[in-house]
Parts: C-alpha cells; structure tokens; sequence
C-alpha cells in the first residue's frame, strides 16, 4: 500500500515585521540581517493568536472535509500549553471527529516525522487520511535585545497542514522513502532548555529561550542534510539530476545556497526558497514551502520532490515524494 | 607539510576573498576572518577530494581546522587510520 499527499495547506499571521522594523532593537542594520540569512521580513503572530489557531487556519487552507480526517499528528516547539499538546485543541476547535490526536516536538524536523508517521499509520492500514500540521508561534518566546540579535533575527510564526491519504489522484504527491536520524550529544548546540525536569528549581532566565550554536549548527546541517539527500536517492537508485525540486528546511538562506553547491544542481532555481519573506518558521517552514510550490501549479507527474531537513537534537533527514 | 597544493590555493583563495592577505601556517583561520563556518564545509570537501581521506560528519568541528598546522595534523592522523 502506497501514501499520498493530497491536499496541502499554509497560513502565515497578517502582521508583517521587516528587518527595517526589527534591526536597531537587536543591535543589527536590515543589511546585516538580510547578508547573513536572507531574510527580508516574517510574520508574526497578534496577541492571543496561540499556536493552535495557526494549525486550524493552514488545515482549513488544505480545503479538506473534516469529517475525514481519522488521525492529527500536530507538530510544535511552541505548544499552547505544557500539558496537554496542540493537538487536542486543533480537534476541538475545528470540531474533528473524536480520533487520535498526537503532538510531535522534533522542531525543524517535524515536517519530516509527521511524513513519516503518517505514511506509516496509512500503509498499516492504522489511518486512512491523516492530518499533518505544522505550526509555530515562536515570536512570543524571543529576546528582543542585542544579546540575542542573531537568533531573534532568524524566527518567523507559521503554519502548515498536509494531508496524507490511501488513495491519490492526479497530481497527488506519493510518499516514496523518509530517512530519518539522530546524533543526541549535540543536545545544547540548539533548543530550548526550560521548562523541563534536568533545569526544574533550578533554571536560569536564559534557560527559557532559544540557544543556538551558530557555528555547529551550520557545520552539522550542511553535511548532515547532504548526506540525508545521498541516503535517500541512493536507496532508490536515483541521482540528484533526477530530482526536480529540492524543498528543504527553510532555516537560513546562506545554508540553502550551501545545500544546492553541495548537492552540485545545475540549476539553483529548483531549489525552494520562501524565507526572504516568512524567516524561519522552524516546524512549518518545509511545509510552508511545498505549499508554495504545489499551489506554484508547475508539479508535473513524474516528478521527484527531495526535502532535506536539520533540527534540534541534532536530527536531520529528508523526504523523497513523487507527483502522482 | 603534506597538504597538497589545491588545498592550500582554496584556503588562500578564501582568505583573499574576505580580505586576508597572507595565511601562515600558525594563524588562526577562523579569528583572522580567513576561514569562516560555510566556507569551512566546502574546504572539508577540498580536502577530502584532494587528500584521500574520509572526514566523518561528527569531526567537522573548527578545533581540527583552526590552523594549517592542525589542518594537517588532522589528515594525517586520518590517513593512519585508513
């Protein structure tokens, strides 16, 4: 039994924060934002407009009857609240059927594990269409000081939805392969330390945002993220120059750019790049980016879609999809 | 020294590129600006290419590339490991 995309959503909030608006607050000019992550401007969130509504505006945008939806797989960093996840509240709030509801929380990757889960609850015959929704409201948990500029810069809010079904029709995006892996001692080079039991009564203010090793992240994505791709075209005995689009995780453009060098493309434009204008939305940022591309109307069947990722952990991986 | 050459001309390359004249075999590649963490992914790929050596994803850390000196360190004690 085979797993298909078959409907694909995104949402990003109205308010728009540009680097002209952001730059002298963390200490940075718009043009040193925009030279070391190609960002231009992302969106963020309204007060009170929590990480599960972003989730039911992008499934919502997928156009999908919710009466069939018989799994929500809902993946975040920045939960409504501690206990329980999300995903409960997506269900609630777009009156789902009572069906399992289950919160992912491998960041960056989240796109990736929910592919994954999903192909694997349809092909046992556990599901028949599964929701798989991305959404970040990273906004409310930055430091907007020049101590932490070149993280603050960075994050963007977001949502995405694919849905994952049995059956596909024409057009549809059939799920061929998901490699995922995890190397966990690189575990304080990115994330988020509180709240959790190894810092309770004993956290520092710090230990509540974002940290990142700026240098080890990059060093670690880059190899990591191409060793994925090689993994994954080599077990399906195809190259890279059989490979139409590249939908990688949109974490910093430096590292796209470094991605296409190391993949050797030919042609840079398969690559899909929508931070310049959403940041990085961490969980939804891949997905945000094939619903850019399947609404771009230029998928063709037969065509191969490689979607590489790296997040917290580390863990790091990639998709390989075929248009149906 | 056993690095060879087109090892040497992209550290060199790089440098000039982002303004640094002359790369000494004992300057600290990432604190001179010479090398910097993008660029240091393609020179692991130089040097894996033109050295014969396999670098495992978990040593592309800069404290084994900091100078030409610990660069080749590193690819030797690599090639006694092969």
């Amino acid at each position: 039994m085979n797993s298909f995309i078959t409907a694909t959503g995104s949402y990003l909030p109205a308010r728009v924060v540009s680097n002209e608006e952001l730059a002298q607050k963390l200490g940075l000019t718009p043009e040193q934002i925009f030279k070391s992550s190609g960002i231009r401007q992302r969106h963020w969130a309204a007060p009170g407009e929590i990480t599960s509504a972003l989730g039911c505006a992008a499934l919502r945008k997928a156009g999908v009857s919710t009466e069939d939806i018989d799994y929500l797989i809902l993946g975040t960093m920045t939960s409504d609240r501690f206990i329980p996840g999300s995903a409960p509240a997506v269900q609630a709030a777009l009156n789902l059927r009572e069906v399992p509801c289950l919160d992912i929380r491998q960041a960056c990757c989240n796109t990736l594990y929910g592919l994954q889960l999903a192909n694997a609850l349809v092909t046992s015959g556990l599901a028949t269409n599964v929701a798989v929704c991305l959404a970040e409201v990273q906004s409310t948990f930055l430091t907007v000081s020049p101590q932490a500029g070149t993280t603050s810069m960075l994050f963007g809010d977001g949502a995405a939805a694919l849905i994952v079904s049995s059956e596909g029709e024409v057009g549809a995006l059939e799920i061929v392969d998901v490699h995922l892996a995890t190397d966990g001692k690189y575990v304080d080079d990115l994330g988020i330390r509180a709240p959790g039991s190894q810092f309770n009564g004993r956290a520092e203010p710090q230990d509540y945002v974002p940290r990142m090793n700026g240098q080890s992240v990059i060093l670690q994505a880059s190899r990591r993220m191409l060793s994925a791709c090689q993994t994954v075209l080599d077990r399906n005995s195809l190259s890279i120059d059989n490979v139409s689009w590249i939908v990688p995780h949109q974490a910093n453009a430096n590292l796209l750019t470094q991605l296409a060098r190391g993949l050797k493309l030919k042609d840079v434009s398969r690559v899909v790049s929508v931070i310049e204008n959403t940041g990085n939305t961490s969980s939804a940022s891949m997905a945000i980016a094939l619903d850019t591309l399947w609404r771009s109307g230029t998928l063709r069947p037969g065509d191969y879609v490689l979607m590489p990722g790296f997040a917290a952990g580390f863990t790091w991986g990639a998709a390989l999809c075929r248009v149906w | 020294m056993s690095l060879p050459q087109p090892v040497i001309e992209f550290l060199n390359n790089n440098a000039a590129t982002l303004g640094v004249p002359q790369v000494a075999v004992d300057l600290d590649l990432f604190k001179s600006g010479a090398l910097d963490s993008f660029a240091l992914v393609d020179f692991v790929t130089v040097l894996e290419e033109h050295c014969g050596i396999r670098v495992p994803d978990a040593e592309v850390v800069p404290a084994n590339f900091r100078t030409i000196e610990d660069i080749d360190r590193y690819v030797s004690s690599r090639r006694l490991e092969l």
